[in-house]
């Protein structure tokens, strides 16, 4: 894992439903040029979400959850991220009776 | 094949006499079982034409295959009638111990035709059907009703109740069963119009065998333990609430009768507060090993009721209500009268949008409902509920026809699609979500439709052309009839790998009848198919598919009027449909509908494009 660093765009990620419940937080800032390094930096920043959001092995999202940046939604580990983006981490799984 | 009896159970009211009715092989291996079997024995025992208010519309009661395997959740009732809020297609799925007992009496579904000459109870017993008087549970709520039911009758029977909202004509009213509601269509009217309080059935028989039980007892323990994944967290967790925040975040939360997507209020009644303030403990469905259902206490009022995202959604934001005590003793209410929360609050959102325009209801103006004023819908529920006065018979009838009634332009903020009112879903922002909701057979319908799904990831660019957006609604639509068919629960979709390989795969070892992937898929195609020419037989036509005006003259909004046509357009040419939206006869001939429902000009009045 690339450690965060100043060139690193500063995000702002915004936890929703388990992950909010697990982290007993709403939102942290976190440095991460790609959403892979993101979700490095939220497992340990936030170890709650190890194992239970964030695959400890992999460093990437569990099936069941997926990424919203800027409104849209993704799971490419690559995705790049700028400074100041909002990123939501959410379930994948939208829908409700 | 296996694990079906081959059989329906055909009961005629007023006497109660029944028949048994042969299923063919034919039937499964077209339409699956569950809501592909209750589509099909519709539109083989409704008359076209039929009122669905009058007798000769049939009540059916269908299970499917899966059912009794021990596959975890797939003891679901899939139910069907002609809508009285569409006149369409009416049909709703509901968890139910019931099923599981329709299934043991040798019968594969219940078909109820005509009306009881006074308020019954119909009782099967095996193939033994009677007509017993309904007296002393008529007025009660459905809960009452079944405790009554099996204390008289005994305790291994199982009950499917209407609530006070079905005896009164209510036309959103619901089928309870065990608590868990065959919510949407207004089914409970139906059953209520045919003077049956309830439904209480018992069986006996053994259930049907599986082709390879070692196999289906191996499947079902992974598909348990793949039930347990982070696929479904949110569910076990939270329950469905956890949408509110999220929705609110995105501004898909509909809100006020969606005059906006974004609710101030939001905060109090997210799924995340209200489970750490409110939620006194889980429930799991019959034969389920998810356990989504979350029970909420109101503080004050005493009131508990189970509050998924629909509820919560139509309730509380579509109303203005950002009190969670208030939604739950709202939702109890539903529950009591057992009538579809999405119709009652979307009825409601109407009103309430009527007197802030200053426009006049009928009734005691201290009656009429107010957004944001929580007592006033609580009065509104009880007034429909009860059928009480004009302004409860004027909303009991839903929006399309109250606005129709009241006029005064009051048709342009009536919130529905089909007549069906619209679920917490904005498809303001979410394009694929707009087709879905315009052209799905029950109309406004996100569990018929769920292209939700495609907004709701990185399945498709923004800019995705029409083509490709239909082809998305048209998965969506037939993965959802697929589960439906198969009675399993939607909240498993993502714990397959490969839905259609992996179910095609179990429906082999169920049923020993050969089956892939593309082949469910086609299943799924013809399901649709079947319901869309249900819908043509009882007079459907092109304008029907779309969207109330306000969604479509918003300047926020992706989907205009002319992009709706050219996405709607674009679904029909995926389905193979011509500009009207008629199934030609080859396509007819091609689903294998003409072998299973007869000649297309017979069944469907001619409409193909030859």
């Amino acid at each position: 894992m690339r450690p965060a660093s100043a060139q690193q765009p500063t995000v702002t990620v915004e936890l929703f439903g388990v992950p909010q419940l697990l982290a007993q937080t709403r939102q942290v800032e976190l440095s991460a040029a790609t959403l892979h390094e993101l979700a490095q930096q939220l497992a340990t920043r936030l170890p709650a979400l190890a194992g239970s959001v964030v695959d400890r092995a992999t460093g990437w999202l569990l099936p069941g959850y997926i990424f919203v940046v800027d409104g849209r939604f993704t799971r490419d580990p690559n995705y790049q991220l700028t400074r100041g983006a909002r990123v939501l981490l959410v379930a994948a799984q939208a829908g409700g009776m | 094949m296996e694990a079906v009896h081959g059989q329906c159970l055909v009961v005629d009211l007023p006497d109660g006499t029944a028949t048994a009715v042969a299923l063919p092989e034919l039937v499964f291996a077209s339409v699956l079982g569950g809501n592909g079997l209750a589509s099909y024995l519709l539109y083989r025992f409704c008359p076209p034409g039929a009122d669905p208010l009058g007798p000769e519309n049939p009540l059916i009661f269908a299970t499917s295959p899966f059912l009794g395997t021990g596959l975890t959740t797939s003891s679901k009732l899939a139910l069907a009638a002609k809508s009285p809020q569409t006149e369409r297609i009416g049909d709703s799925i509901s968890s139910s111990y019931l099923a599981l007992a329709l299934k043991h009496t040798g019968f594969d579904a219940l078909v109820i035709r005509g009306q009881a000459r006074d308020w019954s109870v119909l009782i099967v017993e095996d193939d033994q059907v009677r007509l017993e008087p309904a007296d002393d549970v008529l007025g009660l709520d459905p809960t009452a009703t079944a405790d009554a039911l099996r204390a008289r009758l005994g305790r291994g029977f199982r009950v499917a109740a209407i609530g006070l909202a079905g005896e009164r004509g209510v036309r959103f009213a619901s089928i309870s069963n065990d608590g868990r509601l065959a919510g949407r269509t207004g089914l409970g009217a139906v059953m209520g119009q045919k003077r049956l309080k309830a439904v209480a059935v018992r069986g006996t028989r053994p259930l049907p065998s599986v082709a390879d039980p070692a196999a289906v007892a191996a499947a079902a323990r992974a598909l348990a333990a793949r039930s347990q994944g982070p696929e479904t967290a949110k569910y076990r967790v939270l329950g469905t609430v956890a949408n509110v925040a999220l929705f609110n975040r995105l501004g898909v939360l509909p809100t006020r009768n969606f005059q906006a997507g974004q609710f101030e209020g939001a905060e109090e009644l997210s799924g995340e507060h209200l489970v750490t303030t409110r939620r006194v403990d889980t429930h799991a469905c019959a034969a389920c090993t998810i356990g989504c259902e979350h029970h909420f206490l109101a503080k004050g009022n005493g009131a508990k009721a189970r509050l998924e995202y629909e509820t919560l959604y139509a309730l509380g934001p579509l109303c203005g209500i950002a009190d969670p005590d208030i939604v739950v003793h709202a939702a109890a209410l539903c529950d009591r009268y057992a009538m579809d929360a999405i119709s009652a609050g979307g009825t409601i959102a109407w009103a309430m949008e009527c007197v802030e325009r200053g426009i006049a209801l009928p009734g005691d103006p201290a009656d009429w409902p107010r957004f944001g004023d929580g007592p006033s819908l609580l009065r509104a529920l009880n007034l429909i509920g009860q059928r009480q006065g004009p302004l409860g018979a004027l909303l009991a009838e839903g929006s399309r026809r109250a606005a129709h009634v009241l006029g005064q332009g009051s048709e342009a903020w009536a919130m529905h699609v089909k007549g069906l009112e619209l679920p917490g879903y904005d498809p303001r922002k979410l394009k694929t979500m707009a087709l879905g909701l315009a052209v799905a057979t029950r109309g406004a319908c996100h569990n018929r439709s769920s292209a939700y799904e495609v907004d709701f990831s990185d399945q498709l660019p923004p800019d995705a052309a029409a083509r490709a957006r239909a082809e998305a609604a048209v998965r969506a639509e037939d993965t959802a009839a697929v589960i439906d068919s198969l009675t399993l629960c939607k909240f498993l979709r993502h714990c397959f790998d490969d839905l259609f390989a992996e179910a095609a795969h179990l429906w082999t070892l169920v049923t020993g009848l050969p089956l892939d992937a593309d082949g469910l898929r086609q299943a799924g195609t013809r399901i649709n198919t079947l319901k869309k020419a249900f819908n043509l037989r009882e007079g459907w036509t092109r304008h029907e598919d779309t969207l109330p005006p306000r969604l479509l003259q918003s300047p926020d909004s992706l989907v205009d009027g002319t992009e709706l046509d050219r996405l709607v357009a674009a679904y029909y040419a995926v389905r193979g449909w011509d500009d009207a939206g008629r199934i030609p006869l080859p396509q007819w001939r091609a689903l294998g509908l003409e072998a299973l429902l007869g000649p297309l000009e017979g069944v469907c009045g001619g409409y193909a494009r030859r």
